[in-house]
């Protein structure tokens, strides 16, 4: 099944998680938020499926560029 | 207590009653007096910067101590304050080194399992860089706060928690600009323009102010530029070269985009330093060409200033109270909460110096 992974645009923290794995996403919904400088940055999907792997925790580092979470693709 | 409420990016922000907490231990609810619009707000608003939505923007303002939480000693009812995005932990690395304004520790902000500082019938609006100004409350950490002198009129102090602290600490602490150096500045916002004034406290030989906008370049003369230059003519690179014949020692940008960040590397001289200032959108790529290292020439970024704003602010407030900081010009008009989404529109537009909103007392 084609997956689509989700990454970090930019260097933070993960601050909170809003789904869970297996659950249905829709294009644009909003997998979790990120702390980096101050600022709450949602990390949002760019695309419909289920969400397969969620491959962080809160509280995590995360660089630009790191794989935050796994989508299948519907 | 009311706010200006954003739901959806580039939409109307809506004027709405929110809920506010009560003070944490180390919080501080602050009634603010004057809030600057900004043009970081802009960013957010249109979404070249995400944001976790609704929020209330805003995040440049100073305003008066209504309460403080419990364990709070460094302000009391009645302090006037200005109020800083840059909320320092103070024992974390960063904070330890003297980067303050490069803290990155979560606990200045209240975590996601408690109760929320904002809220609209117990949903959560998710406070704008710890502080959300757009609105007649303000519930932050006492680390986000400075105390200043009650001469300080409230709307030009408004200005000094971010415009000010980002362009004039830019050109002291990030660049740290010796007196004689030759400066340009691109983009005479309210940033920019702050850094034309901090070059010219600084002692610079030469201030370069470059804008597309007459009116702004004539405000850049009014707060310290020595020359202008209108980048309509599409050759603001080779006018800074001829006109300093060979480059700058310091250039900053004050716009955020990729053309602007790459023209303030080209201006330099052998040795020169360009900061950068401006927001520039999340996956933007900035092009160098790898030969101009050779020379030493260095870029670098600029947050805040790289403040110390509890140190910072007030020498700027006495700064202005001695004439060195021109903050009178950087105010085009004094307008109502209700009347922020045409203030914004106007920095929009990029013809008018700053709006600040006026709470009514
Ligand atoms: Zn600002
Ligand atoms: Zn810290």
């Amino acid at each position: 099944m084609a997956t689509e992974r989700i990454k970090s645009e930019i260097t933070g923290t993960v601050w909170k998680i809003l789904m869970a794995e297996g659950d249905a996403i829709d294009v644009a919904a909003e997998i979790m938020i990120l702390e980096s400088m101050k600022m709450e940055i949602p990390v949002e999907s760019p695309v419909a499926g289920r969400i397969q792997t969620i491959l962080v925790a809160p509280g995590d580092a995360v660089d630009e560029d790191q794989d935050l979470a796994i989508i299948e693709l519907d | 207590m009311k706010a200006a409420v954003l739901r959806e990016q580039n939409t109307p922000m809506e004027i709405e009653e929110v809920q506010i907490s009560k003070p944490g231990p180390r919080e501080v609810l602050v009634r603010p007096i004057a809030a600057g619009v900004c043009h970081s707000d802009l960013h957010f608003l249109d979404g070249s910067y995400p944001y976790m939505l609704p929020t209330i923007l805003g995040h440049e303002s100073a305003g008066i101590v209504e309460e403080v939480g419990k364990d709070v000693t460094y302000v009391k009812k009645g302090d006037h304050v200005i109020t800083c995005l840059s909320a320092f932990c103070g024992h974390c690395n960063k904070c330890l080194t003297g980067h303050l304004s490069l803290c990155q520790s979560p606990e200045v902000s209240r975590p996601p399992e408690v109760e929320s500082r904002l809220s609209i019938g117990g949903e959560t609006v998710h406070q704008f860089l710890n502080l959300s100004s757009f609105a007649e409350l303000m519930l932050i950490h006492e680390h986000a706060l400075v105390k200043v002198r009650e001469d300080m009129p409230m709307d030009r102090a408004a200005l000094i928690g971010c415009s000010t602290t980002t362009g004039v600490g830019a050109v002291f602490h990030t660049a740290g600009v010796e007196p004689g150096s030759i400066v340009a500045v691109i983009g005479c916002g309210g940033v920019g323009l702050a850094a034309i004034n901090g070059a010219a406290i600084a002692g610079a030989s030469m201030v370069i102010a470059v804008d597309m906008v007459d009116s702004k370049l004539e405000l850049a003369k009014a707060v310290g530029a020595t020359h202008t230059i209108n980048a309509r003519s599409g050759n603001a690179v080779g006018e800074v070269l001829e006109l300093t014949k060979g480059g700058c020692d310091y250039t900053f940008e004050a716009i955020g985009l990729k053309a602007t960040a790459e023209q303030a590397f080209q201006m330099l001289c052998s040795g020169g330093t360009a900061t950068i200032i401006g927001m520039i959108p999340v996956g933007t790529m900035v092009e160098l060409h790898g030969v101009d290292f050779l020379m030493e020439k260095k870029i670098q970024g600029s947050n805040m200033g790289s403040n110390r704003f509890r140190i910072d602010m007030p020498r700027f407030v006495d700064f202005y109270l001695n004439g060195k900081l021109h903050l009178d010009q950087m105010i085009s008009k004094h307008i109502k909460l209700a009347d922020v989404n045409t203030a914004l529109h106007a920095l929009k537009s990029g013809e008018e110096a700053r709006h600040v909103i006026m709470f009514d007392q």
